[in-house]
């Protein structure tokens, strides 16, 4: 399985929509918005507070194109010839979903790093150990989504699906823009969507609170929804391949 | 479908069992396929399907588009579960067999993943087996050492089919199964192939591969099974498929009433053109020797079949 996983890092890294919504668009957005000041508070606060946007919105990338990956797969028979191979259907589904886990390492990294070295944000170190974690466990439930359309819609279809999907959660999820500027009535509706319960989780933390119960709840609700959703697809997948 | 036993007609005057090949082993063959069905909707793609292979040996499987070849691979390699009937690679389930690492298979289509070198993908491939071939020895074998660094997403057709056939070949499997391995590919490509594959089949490898070029099946295989609307319509070697089903076509001049000709031995079928009288013979030695006798020998002309005319002979005999 861990060749299986390594074969599809070596791939990510020479997929251009990896490297350019994963991790260039972030960074280079997070330095445009910072010197921008469109989010709220001084310059350090602002620094931190889009350094989490970006973060999330970069991983948010990553684990969407993973799942787009899956139906470039399929169309292209390589997961029917790796059920020819003695792989088992277990360890082909944990390879794609450890692919996921460990792809959006990167997207987040090159905004925190761009953080501290460009905006000079500091935090004390247990923040930095939480928000690293939150930001990459709250990927779960976005990468199923991912693998759902992966698995449900053809190559075409699912990678504009997903890029649709993705952008549509970063901007009503307020990773571009900050929801406390959208009308109050869109404010409303965002609070519902799980990359604002998922970036917030770390904006909490990074100033100094802890994630309120909703953020958790809304999170969870969502992580099992899109679970259902991608085992569903899997499974009617499994019967086409 | 007047002729459910195929083989029988074929073999009966010359009381031959319908199998070709004997096994005296006790070991499981390598590939068994037992009364396999299997439908697409109202289509039967594999109709009662029989075969047994035991180890060793290069089987061709021969038939047209849509003789059921692609869906009888699939379902001796798992990726299909038979209807009714059961297939059985070395004694196992297809899916145990394959886990073992007992199975390297080339689909017909597809399986080349974009954004890997050549080398990578087949370290990966190989990496899932037990025990594989070095990459040289694979590299030399598919005849692609010079594209070892190549991107798969950018080879020609007839490299990439090598790069495909390397990845069947890479763990060094006990079966190999190849679907329609030289389709789409120009004269130069499919030689090009084959002899890569002629150093395979001296490794002692039971190979069993699909075509519906005939040349290959004559020129590559031990045995050739012969399939048409997902059945078997004739098992032999080529030399015996020739003999049983396609015809001598025994020719001579004649005037008059020539209807007695088809009564004489060995002949199955007659057709007369422009005064001309077509003979198909089983037997043309005796067909012609009775022509001799009658005195009925003028302009006497004989033609001996080709694969293409056993091949046309045997899939016509199934649509009658």
């Amino acid at each position: 399985m861990w060749g299986y996983v390594r074969l599809e890092l070596i791939r990510s890294t020479r997929d251009g929509g990896y490297v350019i919504f994963g991790i260039v668009m972030p960074v280079v957005m997070y330095l445009v918005f910072t010197n921008l000041g469109l989010a709220p508070g001084d310059r350090h606060d602002a620094a931190i507070y889009t350094m989490v946007s970006m973060a999330a919105y970069g991983a948010l990338g990553g684990a969407f194109n993973n799942g787009s990956g899956i139906a470039e797969d399929r169309a292209a028979g390589w997961l029917r010839r790796l059920r020819l191979t003695p792989l088992t259907p277990a360890q082909v589904v944990a390879g794609k979903v450890v692919t996921g886990i460990v792809g959006v390492v990167p997207s987040i990294a090159a905004v925190l790093l761009a953080g501290v070295l460009v905006n000079h944000v500091t935090l004390a170190p247990q923040r930095w150990l939480a928000i690293v974690v939150l930001l990459w466990a709250g990927t779960v439930p976005f990468s199923l989504l991912g693998l759902g359309n992966g698995y449900r819609l053809s190559g075409q279809s699912a990678a504009m699906a997903n890029i649709a999907t993705m952008l549509t959660l970063a901007v009503l999820g307020g990773l571009w823009v900050p929801i406390a500027n959208f009308p109050s009535w869109l404010r409303a509706v965002a609070e519902w969507i799980p990359s604002n319960s998922y970036a917030g989780l770390s904006w909490r933390v990074a100033f100094g609170d802890v994630p309120t119960v909703r953020q958790v709840a809304t999170l969870s609700a969502w992580l099992l929804a899109f679970g259902v959703y991608a085992v569903h697809g899997y499974r009617r997948a499994g019967r086409r391949a | 479908m007047s002729c459910p036993e195929p083989y029988r007609s074929i073999y009966s005057d010359r009381g031959r069992p319908p199998t070709v090949v004997t096994v005296t082993t006790n070991t499981p063959h390598a590939v068994s396929l037992t009364s396999a069905t299997k439908h697409f909707g109202p289509v039967r793609a594999v109709d009662g399907l029989t075969l047994a292979i035991p180890r060793g040996q290069t089987v061709a499987l021969l038939g047209p588009n849509g003789a059921g070849k692609s869906t009888t691979i699939a379902l001796l390699l798992g990726l299909l579960a038979p209807d009714s009937g059961r297939a059985v690679l070395f004694g196992l389930a297809p899916e145990q067999a394959v886990r073992r690492g007992l199975v390297g298979a080339m689909p017909q289509e597809g399986g080349l993943v974009p954004r890997v070198t050549v080398r990578e993908l087949l370290a990966f491939v190989a990496g899932t087996y037990a025990a594989p071939l070095p990459l040289d020895q694979v590299l030399a074998l598919a005849r692609i050492g010079d594209l070892r660094d190549r991107r798969v997403d950018r080879l020609s057709g007839g490299q990439a089919q090598r790069v495909r056939f390397a990845t069947a070949v890479c763990g060094d499997p006990v079966l190999i199964v190849l679907d329609e391995p030289t389709a789409a590919l120009d004269v130069e490509a499919r030689r090009e192939f084959w002899d890569g594959m002629r150093g395979l089949a001296s490794r002692g490898k039971t190979i069993l591969f699909s075509t519906h070029y005939l040349e290959e099946a004559d020129e590559h295989a031990d045995r050739v099974v012969v399939l048409g609307h997902g059945r078997v319509v004739a098992d032999g070697t080529s030399a015996e498929i020739k003999r049983a089903a396609a015809l001598t076509t025994v020719s001579v001049t004649a005037d008059g009433e020539s209807a007695w000709l088809a009564a004489l031995p060995g002949v199955r079928h007659m057709e007369i053109r422009g005064g001309r009288v077509h003979l198909r013979s089983a037997d043309s030695d005796a067909t012609v020797m009775a022509l001799a006798r009658a005195g009925a020998v003028r302009e006497l002309e004989v033609v001996p079949a080709d694969l293409e005319d056993a091949f046309v002979a045997l899939t016509a005999k199934e649509n009658a």
